[in-house]
């Protein structure tokens, strides 16, 4: 096969495989028989790690750390407790103002719409995070939805328990 | 590797078919690789590799055993 074509079929892999791989792959691809047979073989293979991404040895496993630092993982997160903050704020101004604590009100004021855009606009960035997330790092990425779910729970258990 | 591949089995692996099984078995741990040859990069089973394919192929052994006695009695 010659160098150009190998090039470009390399360039179809995720950039953390070709980080690994690319120029002992490369070797293998220009050593061997060219052809449509071999492209159509390399072409498929590179879809399927973008899809059924792998990590080699000597590719960085992403950690914990590292993903929740990701903003589709921090967002929902942020999102859940800013819900759960305003409606703890909402709370402490209505004894404050001698209301005796939230109460369940037939329109609903912002405070609760602001809270279900808070909780509905997670849910895209969720999703998002776990099918980009969990082929790549299963684990670690269990760990930060338990945490968003977590979060989430938390800022929707008054809802339930206060009857709102 | 190719070559080797398909003079045991009769199958012709493609170069990316190969590189998708090294990098899975590099991941599990069953093979790890050795320092460069020019830009080839040789490759050598683990100790944990060694384990799992003599536990694979006992079982595979089993099995063909198993399926020629049945083949055998028919």
């Amino acid at each position: 096969m010659n160098r150009a074509l190998a090039r470009l079929l390399i360039c179809l892999y995720p950039r953390d495989w070709r980080q690994r791989y690319s120029e002992e792959f490369e070797a293998l691809l220009l050593a061997g028989r060219g052809g449509l047979r071999t492209a159509a073989n390399v072409v498929w293979s590179a879809l399927c790690e973008h899809i059924f991404s792998i990590r080699g040895g000597y590719m960085d496993q992403p950690t914990f750390g590292a993903i929740i630092k990701k903003p589709s993982a921090f967002l929902p997160l942020a999102m859940s407790l800013t819900a759960l903050a305003m409606l703890g704020g909402a709370y402490i101004f209505s004894l404050s103002r001698g209301h005796g604590g939230l109460v369940r009100e037939p329109d609903e004021g912002a405070i609760a719409h602001l809270w279900q855009l808070l909780m509905a606009g997670q849910m895209p960035v969720l999703v998002f995070f776990a099918i980009k997330w969990l082929p790549r790092a299963p684990r670690q990425t269990l760990y930060v939805l338990a945490l968003q779910a977590g979060a989430a729970l938390a800022s929707m258990a008054p809802v339930f328990l206060l009857n709102l | 590797m190719i070559e080797d591949i398909a003079t045991m089995c009769g199958t012709r692996l493609g170069p990316g078919t190969l590189y998708g099984a090294i990098a899975r078995l590099e991941q599990q741990g069953w093979i790890e690789p050795l320092p460069a040859e020019e830009r080839r990069r040789p490759y050598r089973i683990t100790g944990k590799g060694l384990k799992v394919l003599r536990a694979r192929l006992s079982m595979l052994k089993m099995f063909t055993k198993a399926g020629l006695e049945r083949l055998e009695s028919l």
